[in-house]
């Protein structure tokens, strides 16, 4: 039996009814095949309620859940500020998965929270050689970096982890993640897959360089503390000609347009940092790390670039697969990207679609991406990125025996 | 002892210290001149370093400037974004809104959907009437309650309600103006971090209020925003209106509807009501017809047997007066005659037998037999009946009480030297059309409806002449109307008159 990929989209006002809806559409997009192996659903904050979960459970039965909230849900026809998705996937039994789940990260810490999920996973998965980790996780979390070395520490430095921060309508209040009949609020989910070269990854941004280099001189985890002796927040005062206080009401939407990018030795995009919050000494407080001594920069982006970027993604996912027909896709477009774009959003969508075909897509606007970089001086190892728009591109498997 | 001027020559020692420190003196030469060059390389490269870090200062110093034009032109982009994206979701909502005459689904179209699309998150609506009672009739992002708490605080600020009530004017997180100090509570109490309020406006002014608000910080309204929210809180006013109308005509409708089906069951009641005491006349009429014949014919039997002398010669007197019963007997039985027909074609009780008629035969036979009259009055007798007239298919004697009625009437009514004209034609693929027409006296306008009434009779000079019963043309009526056929009368008064009526074809 190949895979089968469905996608289903609602835009009813109750969640049940929602969530029914979505699930009846996918499923029938799979040919109402009896066996299906996971459900990943994705809703606009509206929708974030149990009752959505219910919704998938009275349609299709009990089945494998996961999913999040978003800024927007990305599909296969649009990109909507308001609506739920589901994408159905039913899979030939040579594709095995665990899942694991951690409800409260805040409550055992980023990274061994990241640590214990993996554990988690690895068991429910049992021994089968490992592809691939799809992880959710609540997009407010301050230091995702920490929590993706905690599962590194168990699945090791190289191994592909692909995922999204959930958002919610840029209130920064409340994230959602989705597991089976279960609603977390600060929680990490996902599964790690085996299987055969059937996930491609393709990753961009398109932002590029302003200004001259300047250096990290003191950095503690998330937060780049000095740049270039001088509290960091001063890049953004010295560029924008405002003070600390102006700079403070804008920060988020400042860090949108113009985010810092670190350079990354071997990479052709920097890698970029989104500032949430300026602490007390006047350092940045961002939602990925980075490191003392590490060349940062401001970075601008056109709508032009990033729709050039979504190409470069979207064909890089292919390139991937080799000559593997692709089945559907998943898309985790940061909203920083959404909020450039505007009205163009959709082309960004389009361009994917030129590339990658007509296919079942789905995905959300999310408030951070999780994949790996390629170059060789990093191994394939998975990177935290803001203003990214990332594609898992699913192919048709091939077992391994 | 004298000083010797010798030189001594020197050891290979010092001949090896002297060249060295030639060397060294050539080598220190050396060494200043590198170092002078060096420092002067130094020296150009410090330079060139001091031109460079200027350059890239200087370009730093541009790539400020570029970032904060685009930020200006990111707010800009952003502004006309979102409001293209109003505007698209404000045409929509428009469209849904005044294609709906229900006021609460009016309301309902600005759902939770709707409302991100024009970029708010919670929204209330609400309407008061003359006696200031409250009544919301949206709200997305806060329970009724809520609403309520939320409305009614607001309707205690004077300024607020000033502003929105009084002036017709938005209220809003973005204002500058007196109502600014109010706008922190206002917040608080909508759990927002900004928010429009526009007046929902009408012809008699404002009915209530629309509030949208945005939970993000970091949405930033505008100018825009506000007359977005006010153009639809306006068209939301509109709509209330046209639905108001529409729920009144349809209200009258509706009462008008009930009116007419009591009117029409009354009339329906009366009808009935009206057959009922017909059919009794009918019947009445019938018998005292019958029972008035019977002694009639023995009244005329008796006094045609005394007139005619058969009882002896009368003085002439008597027989005068006996010879008026015997006349006066006649138009007595002619018009029980009349009634008791009546009574029969009314009550359905006169059996048609219907045939082929030619028309032409039955008119020609009847001139014949009516030709005396016409001769009296020197008329015109002209029938203008084509051979191909298609015959009719009816009772052959009531057909021709129907001419000898009419023609009867035109003879009648048209002085000497006048004319009658017979024509027949058919109408169509099932009836035939027949003209009685005369050059007499006329029948005045007024009277062209009641003529065929029974027992009435135009007041004319004719009429006051010559007695009549005021039977005929209704008789005429009810033997065409039995043939299913229709009669018709046209005239100007004091040029003629045309009778028409129609028969189906055989």
């Amino acid at each position: 039996m190949s895979l089968l990929v469905g996608v289903g989209i609602s835009e009813k006002k109750d969640p049940f009814l929602a969530a029914s809806e979505a699930a009846n559409l996918a499923w029938h997009q799979i040919h109402h095949s009896k066996k299906i192996d996971l459900a990943l659903l994705f809703s606009t904050i509206h929708f974030a309620d149990k009752r959505l979960l219910e919704g998938i459970n009275y349609t299709l039965g009990p089945v494998k859940t996961l999913g999040c909230s978003g800024a927007g849900l990305i599909s296969s026809k649009s990109v909507m500020k308001y609506g739920v998705g589901i994408m159905l996937l039913s899979y030939s039994e040579k594709i095995k998965f665990g899942c694991g789940a951690i409800a409260d990260i805040s409550a055992k810490g980023a990274r061994m929270s990241g640590d214990e999920f993996a554990r988690q996973a690895l068991k429910d998965l049992g021994t089968t050689q490992r592809e691939l980790a799809l992880i959710f996780i609540d997009g407010l979390l301050e230091n995702s970096s920490e929590l993706l070395r905690g599962i590194k520490d168990v699945v090791g430095l190289s191994f592909p982890i692909f995922g999204g921060s959930s958002a919610d309508n840029l209130t920064f209040s409340k994230t959602h993640q989705y597991y089976n009949n279960e609603m977390f609020t600060h929680g990490l989910i996902g599964a790690v897959f085996s299987g055969e070269n059937f996930f491609g990854i393709g990753l961009r941004h398109g932002w590029k360089p302003l200004g001259r280099p300047h250096s990290i001189t003191e950095a503690k985890g998330n937060v780049i503390k000095k740049i270039e002796d001088r509290p960091a927040v001063s890049i953004y005062m010295d560029y924008f000609g405002k003070s600390r206080e102006e700079i403070e009401k804008s920060l988020i939407r400042m860090s949108i347009y113009y985010p810092l990018g670190l350079y990354v030795p071997g990479e052709s995009e920097y890698l970029l940092r989104n500032s949430l919050r300026i602490d007390a000494d006047g350092g940045l407080v961002c939602q990925g790390d980075a490191n003392q001594g590490d060349d940062v920069r401001l970075m601008m982006g056109t709508k032009e670039w990033a729709l050039d970027a979504a190409t470069q993604a979207a064909q890089e996912a292919k390139d991937s697969l080799a000559d593997r027909p692709i089945k559907g896709a998943l898309v985790f477009e940061s909203i920083s990207r959404n909020k450039l774009l505007g009205r163009l959003t959709e082309q960004e969508l389009s361009r994917i679609k030129d590339v990658l075909g007509d296919i079942p897509i789905l995905g959300i606007c999310s408030y951070g991406e999780q994949a790996p970089l390629k170059s060789l001086e990093h191994y394939g190892e998975t990177y935290f990125h803001n203003e990214t728009v990332a594609i898992l591109a699913i192919g048709e498997p091939h077992a391994r025996i | 002892m004298p000083v010797s001027n010798v030189l001594k020559e020197p050891t290979i020692f010092e001949t090896i210290i002297n060249f060295a420190g030639l060397f060294g003196l050539l080598g220190v030469i050396a060494l200043v001149i590198v170092i002078i060059f060096t420092s002067e390389k130094n020296k150009n490269l410090k330079t060139e370093l001091k031109k460079l870090q200027r350059a890239f200062d200087e370009l730093d110093g541009q790539a400020k400037l570029i970032v904060q034009t685009d930020l200006e032109l990111h707010r800009a982009q952003e502004e006309l974004d979102k409001k293209i994206a109003g505007l698209v979701t404000l045409q929509k909502l428009t469209r849904m809104i005044s294609t709906t005459l229900d006021e609460e689904e009016i309301f309902k179209k600005i759902d939770e959907k709707n409302l991100t699309e024009i970029g708010f998150d919670r929204a209330i609506a609400f309407i008061k009437d003359e006696k200031n009672n409250i009544s919301i009739k949206l709200s997305v992002g806060y329970t009724i309650e809520e609403a309520n708490r939320i409305v009614e605080k607001m309707m205690q600020h004077p300024l607020i309600v000033d502003k929105i009530f009084r002036r017709s004017t938005i209220f809003s997180s973005l204002d500058t103006d007196k109502t600014t100090k109010e706008i922190p509570e206002f917040l608080h109490a909508l759990e927002i971090a900004s928010f429009i309020c526009a007046p929902i406006l009408q012809k008699n002014g404002v009915l209530g209020a629309m509030i949208f608000g945005c939970e993000s910080t970091y949405t930033h309204l505008t100018e825009g925003d506000k007359d977005l929210v006010y153009v639809l809180a306006s068209q939301i006013g509109q709509a209330l209106e046209n639905a108001k109308l529409f729920e009144e005509t349809w209200r009258s409708h509706q009462e008008l509807e009930l009116k007419i089906q009591q009117r029409t069951k009354e009339l329906t009641q009366a009808l009935e009501e009206i057959k009922v005491i017909s059919k009794r006349k009918s019947d009445f009429i019938s018998a005292v017809s019958h029972e008035l014949r019977t002694p009639l014919t023995s009244i005329k039997g008796y006094a045609s047997i005394v007139a005619a002398g058969k009882l002896g010669e009368l003085p002439l007197a008597a027989k005068e007066r006996v010879e008026k019963i015997n006349l006066h007997s006649d138009n007595l039985t002619q018009l029980i005659n009349n009634l008791l027909d009546i009574s029969r074609i009314e009550s359905g009780r006169q059996e048609l037998r219907l045939e082929p008629l030619n028309l032409k035969n039955i008119v020609d036979a009847l001139g014949d037999m009516l030709a005396p009259p016409i001769k009296d009055k020197n008329i015109e007798w002209l029938v203008d009946i084509p051979a191909d007239c298609p015959a009719v298919r009816a009772d052959k004697t009531q057909i021709e009480r129907v001419f000898i009625n009419l023609i009867g009437n035109s003879i009648k009514f048209t002085p000497s030297g006048g004319r009658i004209t017979i024509r027949a034609k058919a109408i169509n693929p099932e009836m035939v059309q027949i003209f009685v027409s005369d050059t007499g006296l006329g029948i005045p306008e007024k009277d062209l409806d009641k003529i065929f009434e029974e027992f009435y009779r135009v007041d004319n000079e004719v009429n006051t002449k010559v007695k009549g019963t005021g039977l005929g043309l209704s008789l005429v009526k009810y033997i065409v109307e039995a043939h299913k056929g229709k009669l018709t009368v046209s005239s100007q008064y004091g040029k003629g008159s045309t009778f028409s009526f129609t028969l189906p074809k055989a």
